[in-house]
């Protein structure tokens, strides 16, 4: 057991639970903020991992996914903006 | 343990432990507003803490420079996603015309 294990742990523990029940509850900006966060809570859980199995190949995995959910999160700004 | 090995576990265990309490503060308040007050310190100061721990447990190569660039893409699209949200919100609630410049 490493440090940066123990740093994943961490945050998919309790850092992703946290971003799941503010994801899954309360009005759609409510839930957006939960997506926001467990974004980030998944892109710093996938970097510590690369580094707690030593694997540096796995980077790639965060890499698109800050990319990824920086788009996503934006669409759900666009479709949330006018509702109906 | 080396001093730079134990830098670079202090680091990155602040920046964990920045996140998961900002986390946890997001969690307590109920209004968005504040809740994303409280989502700003994760990408503003626990993502480039937790980058600057691997890339000093990195040291020099390819390696630091990819994490160094997913924490500087983190930070620099975080408060774009944190002001875009806070912009649906003030919508929805309005407070801010639809029709407001974006």
């Amino acid at each position: 057991m490493n440090p940066w294990l123990l740093g994943t742990i961490a945050l998919v523990g309790l850092g992703l639970p946290v971003a799941v029940w503010i994801g899954a509850r309360g009005s759609a900006t409510d839930r957006l903020v939960g997506l926001e966060l467990g974004a980030v809570d998944a892109t710093l859980a996938l970097l510590a991992f690369s580094q707690a199995v030593e694997q540096p190949s796995y980077l790639i995995v965060p890499a698109v996914a800050v990319v990824l959910a920086f788009a996503g999160t934006l669409v759900y700004t666009r479709l949330l903006a006018h509702p109906s | 343990m080396s001093l730079v090995h134990a830098v670079a576990v202090t680091c990155f265990g602040a920046g964990v432990a920045v996140v998961v309490l900002t986390g946890l503060g997001a969690l307590r308040v109920r209004r968005v507003e504040d809740r994303l007050h409280y989502l700003t310190p994760a990408t503003s100061l626990g993502a480039p803490l937790v980058g600057l721990g691997l890339v000093i447990a990195n040291g020099w190569g390819l390696t630091s420079a990819q994490i160094a660039l997913i924490c500087v893409l983190m930070v620099v699209t975080g408060p774009a996603l944190t002001s875009a949200v806070l912009r649906v919100a003030s919508q929805r609630a309005g407070t801010v015309s639809p029709e407001a410049p974006e």
